[in-house]
């Protein structure tokens, strides 16, 4: 099953002393803005690279074996420090190895890095380790990518060898036919129909670390240049629905905590890395290390980097993605994902259309706000239906169905199946998003597991204030929300702090509705500009909602129903494409993305493995 | 020990039904156990000290682990023309070693995944069946390659497979939405019992070949007389459980077993008409996977949820524990002995 709890593999592989001198995680947080100046931005981004690699370096202890390891070695290395030792070290190393695809991409870096610095001792330690260790290939998008990627490498930097040499029984020639095979069609798919594993806050390490690895390492001229392409992909995908460094909205995967406290999960590590404009999470996100210590070999390309730090305008960003692949209790391999992501400079609010799209760990809808310091901050708004069960396992894993609930529980998402959970999808959820206006609408089934809506209410709210008109207003940072629960509810507390809505209502729903706190004379009189909004809200037989937003559009939706805005009725699979807005455009099926910011244009076009950049005179 | 007391434990024996009594010239089968010792939270990227993954016992006692550490071993069969080498259905794909588990080879490529079942064709040497989550798998080169093989089937996840030894090119498969019949070597397949949800195991009786047995998550047990063109659902075995596996008895034709979660281990002596709960003494009702001893009449090994492989003597009256002390045991395998 599928898959790691990151934080396990933390535990497992970062040694202890994460917090011994990490001074952007520690300092004050960045002024979020905009570099103008290249060599500015790159001098600061060889700055940060060297942060980190000097952190690890530094958590090597003499005497204490257990605080070198792959991590520090590839560090060292990096630096092209005590070689000696590190091949020592490793050494030691390669007689114990665990971890599968999460072992493979350290060893692969460390073998490249270490090529002309390791001794050959090292080197064939590593080499007998890669025969006599059997790594998993796992289950999920981004075990593969990291498999395939270091095989790939791997095969490549020890060609012509029979298959008694590896793990697999397969040549070197096998190994990279395979390898290259699903790769290309990874990206084909991706750039086609969309990401299965889209938008994660954790996993963007672990698709960006592999094309990085591809982009510096493939002797394929092709494969390198794919690997680049992939790189400015995923990171162009991720920078346009940021807020200050922080992921917004919709994500295939998140956990309990980032689901509350945004800024904290690896992505964003490339927040702060690649865009200056949030500290780093602790350990640098710990996997975000192994993308620093190549990371002088990637220069973000200018219009990505503006596009992830300009909030000098309002814009409202589309996106198609899928599901990852369906075994069972689905008639599609891959379902379509509709994304609606609208960006300001103190708020984003974000979507996709509801559903069980992802298992376990989605989170399907949140509006975040700007803070100056996102640490320790729970900056988000949202409500979900608490699901959990065999069908949603069912239809993502192979597993049996019986023990998978429980288990899970036990795997790093400990909040499965609770009652209070606030990750994850709903089969009995819909929502439909038009600027800063969002709808979701619910009709649970009798046999479901928890009836009722969950809706998070952040400790970092304030002015909260329970409207007499149902709509429950509150502030965060700059932002004003107003948000209509459509049944009764009552207050339950959460543990991290904050309170939830607790909605036990089959049918029933959120409205919420954002505005920049600036628009307004005050809070009194964004309050009255709510309450004068029309709205009709009837629950029966299924849930329906009829609301003009502040923006003035009349959007209705009904449970089981496309959506209609001003009396035009939605059809996501026509209007939704792999990507549209002022930033990243692309047509589903193209194999081409076009990414534009002001006058800088630059397409990723993977039918000719052609990179063009452009600026308007 | 006196004439008496030889016929006062013989007729108790014979009144406890059979105690075991290996077969004169020793076991003709191994037993291969595919286990998770990795616990609930045995997840991919972690390792431990406990060993997952291949176990062979030759003498029902003592185990011997077999190749990689791996979680996700889900069963394995024998080529019948070269019994020393196993193929086995795992995570990464079909793996296949000829020396005990010393080296491997990974069968399949990046295009099949999570493999469920694998099945030789007995009269057809080197074709080789594998039941996927995506559909059903033929190789005819002993798994140098592959071909998709499902045409028929409408939701293609494939969890059990098995080929009529009597009639070349007959072959049963369990399916997300039911079983179906190939009669031409899996060219094309026909719906032969709707099932809500997966069938999870089919077995053919080593005494009748036109007798089936089938486990489903929510049909109950099926039994087919008619070598599988039509099932009845086995009255005594309830339907709101998911059945994991079923069995023959080799050497009672009428004996059979039914496990599963919640169901615990079932026994029937008269060929499923009636069933007796032969749980008591096994540590929870979750059981994953159990199995006849094909070698020592009465014998029986059941594998309860994150708990010890356990075994019976006495056909499930009394049990004991055998090997581990948790573990989830995928499947138990007898496999004749090369």
């Amino acid at each position: 099953m599928k898959s790691l709890s990151f934080l396990l593999l933390l535990a497992g592989l970062v040694p202890s002393g994460l917090l011994s001198a990490q001074p952007s995680f520690s300092g004050p947080a960045p002024v979020p803005g905009v570099v103008d100046e290249a060599a500015v931005r790159r001098a600061a981004y060889l700055a940060r690279r060297t942060e980190v690699l000097q952190w690890r370096v530094g958590l090597v202890k003499t005497g204490e074996p257990a605080t070198f390891g792959l991590g520090e070695i590839a560090a060292k290395l990096a630096l092209r420090q005590d070689a000696e030792a590190c091949s020592a070290r490793l050494i030691e190393l390669m007689q114990k190895p665990s971890g599968d695809m999460f072992w493979m991409f350290p060893v692969t870096c460390i073998s490249y890095l270490g090529r002309d610095q390791l001794t050959p001792a090292a080197k064939a330690a590593v080499r007998e380790a890669w025969r006599t260790y059997f790594p998993l290939r796992g289950d999920t998008e981004n075990h593969w990518t990291m498999y395939y990627t270091t095989l790939y490498l791997m095969a490549q930097l020890w060609p012509d060898e029979p298959g008694e040499r590896w793990f697999n029984g397969k040549s070197s020639a096998e190994i990279a036919a395979e390898s290259r095979a699903w790769l290309l069609q990874w990206m084909d798919l991706t750039t086609t129909v969309g990401q299965g594993e889209y938008d994660c806050t954790h996993y963007l390490g672990e698709y960006s670390i592999p094309m990085l690895y591809l982009a510096t390492w493939a002797k394929d001229p092709a494969m390198r240049q794919r690997g680049h392409m992939m790189l400015d992909y995923v990171l162009a995908d991720y920078t346009v629905e940021t807020l200050n460094g922080i992921y917004v909205g919709s994500h295939a995967r998140t956990d309990d905590v980032t689901v509350l406290e945004k800024w904290n999960g690896l992505s964003s590590f490339f927040g702060w890395l690649m865009l200056g404009n949030c500290p780093p999470p602790n350990g640098y996100g710990g996997w975000g290390f192994f993308f620093a210590v190549v990371a002088d070999n990637y220069e973000l390309p200018e219009v990505i980097y503006r596009i992830g730090t300009d909030r000098s305008g309002t814009y409202t960003h589309y996106e198609r993605k899928r599901t990852r692949h369906r075994w069972r209790n689905s008639d599609v391999r891959n379902a379509p994902v509709y994304k609606t992501t609208y960006v300001t400079s103190d708020y984003a609010l974000g979507s996709d259309q509801g559903g069980l799209l992802q298992p376990i760990q989605q989170h399907s809808w949140d509006l975040t706000w700007a803070v100056p310091d996102p640490r320790g901050v729970h900056n988000t708004i949202f409500s979900t239906q608490p699901f959990y069960g065999a069908e949603e396992l069912m239809m993502y894993f192979t597993e049996m169905p019986d023990s998978m609930p429980a288990a899970v529980t036990f795997q790093g998402k400990p909040t499965y199946i609770a009652e209070s959970k606030l990750l994850g999808g709903s089969p009995y959820e819909q929502i439909f998003q038009r600027d800063d206006t969002l709808i979701s609408l619910t009709n649970v089934a009798d046999t479901a597991p928890h009836k009722q809506v969950n809706g998070f209410f952040s400790k970092d709210l304030a002015n909260l204030d329970e409207d007499k008109s149902g709509w429950i207003f509150a502030q965060g940072g700059k932002t004003y929300l107003a948000y209509r629960p459509l049944a009764a509810y009552e207050w339950r507390p959460i543990e991290k702090g904050g309170k939830r809505l607790y909605s036990p209502h089959a049918k029933n729903g959120t409205i919420l509705q954002a505005a920049a706190a600036s628009e307004f004379k005050s809070w009194e009189d964004f309050k009255a500009r709510i309450r004068a909004l029309p709205l009709e809200v009837k629950l029966e037989p299924v849930p329906r909602v009829a609301f003009t937003s502040l923006r003035g559009k009349k959007i209705e939706c009904a449970y089981g129903s496309a959506p209609r805005v001003d009396g035009r009725t939605i059809d996501y699979a026509k209007e939704w494409k792999l990507f549209s807005g002022p930033y990243l455009n692309a047509e589903v099926g193209s194999r081409k993305l076009t990414m534009t910011h002001g006058r800088l244009t630059r397409v990723l076009d993977f039918n000719t493995l052609t990179i063009t950049d452009a600026v308007r005179p | 020990m006196s004439t008496a007391r030889r016929l006062f434990f013989s007729a108790l024996a014979l009144a406890l039904g059979s105690p075991a009594a290996p077969a004169a010239d020793g076991p003709k089968h191994d037993l291969y156990l595919t286990a998770n010792l990795g616990g609930q939270g045995g997840v991919l990227g972690r390792g431990g000290p406990a060993l997952s993954g291949l176990y062979r016992s030759t003498d029902r006692t003592t185990f011997e682990h077999l190749g990689p550490h791996h979680i996700r071993m889900f069963t394995l069969t024998s080529d019948p023309a070269e019994r020393g080498t196993l193929y086995v259905a795992a995570l990464d794909g079909v793996l296949r070693t000829r020396d005990g588990g010393k080296s491997w080879r990974t069968l399949t490529g990046w295009d099949m995944t999570e493999p469920r079942e694998i099945a030789f064709d007995p009269h057809a040497p080197g074709r080789l069946y594998a039941g996927l989550p995506d559909g059903i798998a033929l190789s005819t080169d002993r798994g140098q390659t592959w071909r998709r093989s499902h045409e028929g089937i409408r939701r293609a996840y494939t969890h059990a497979l098995i080929v009529d030894r009597t009639t070349a090119g007959r072959l049963l498969a369990g399916t997300e939405q039911g079983i179906y019949l190939s009669e031409d070597g899996a060219r094309s397949w026909r719906l032969v019992q709707a099932t809500e949800k997966v069938t999870y195991d089919i077995k053919q009786s080593p005494h009748d070949p036109r007798v089936f047995l089938a486990a489903t998550s929510s049909s109950g047990a099926l039994q087919s007389t008619d070598g599988g063109r039509t099932w009845v659902r086995i009255a005594g075995i309830s339907a709101a459980n998911t059945l994991h596996q079923v069995d023959f008895d080799a050497h009672e034709p009428e004996r059979l077993l039914v496990c599963g979660w919640n169901t615990g281990l079932q026994l029937s002596e008269d060929g499923g008409r009636t069933w007796t709960d032969r749980s008591v003494g096994l540590p929870n009702r979750d059981v994953w996977s159990a199995a006849f001893d094909p070698d020592t009449p009465g014998r029986i090994f059941a594998a309860p949820q994150q708990a010890p492989l356990f075994g019976s003597d006495d056909h499930g009256r009394t049990w004991r524990a055998v090997q581990f002390d948790k573990a989830t045991v995928f499947d138990l395998v007898f496999l004749p002995r090369s």
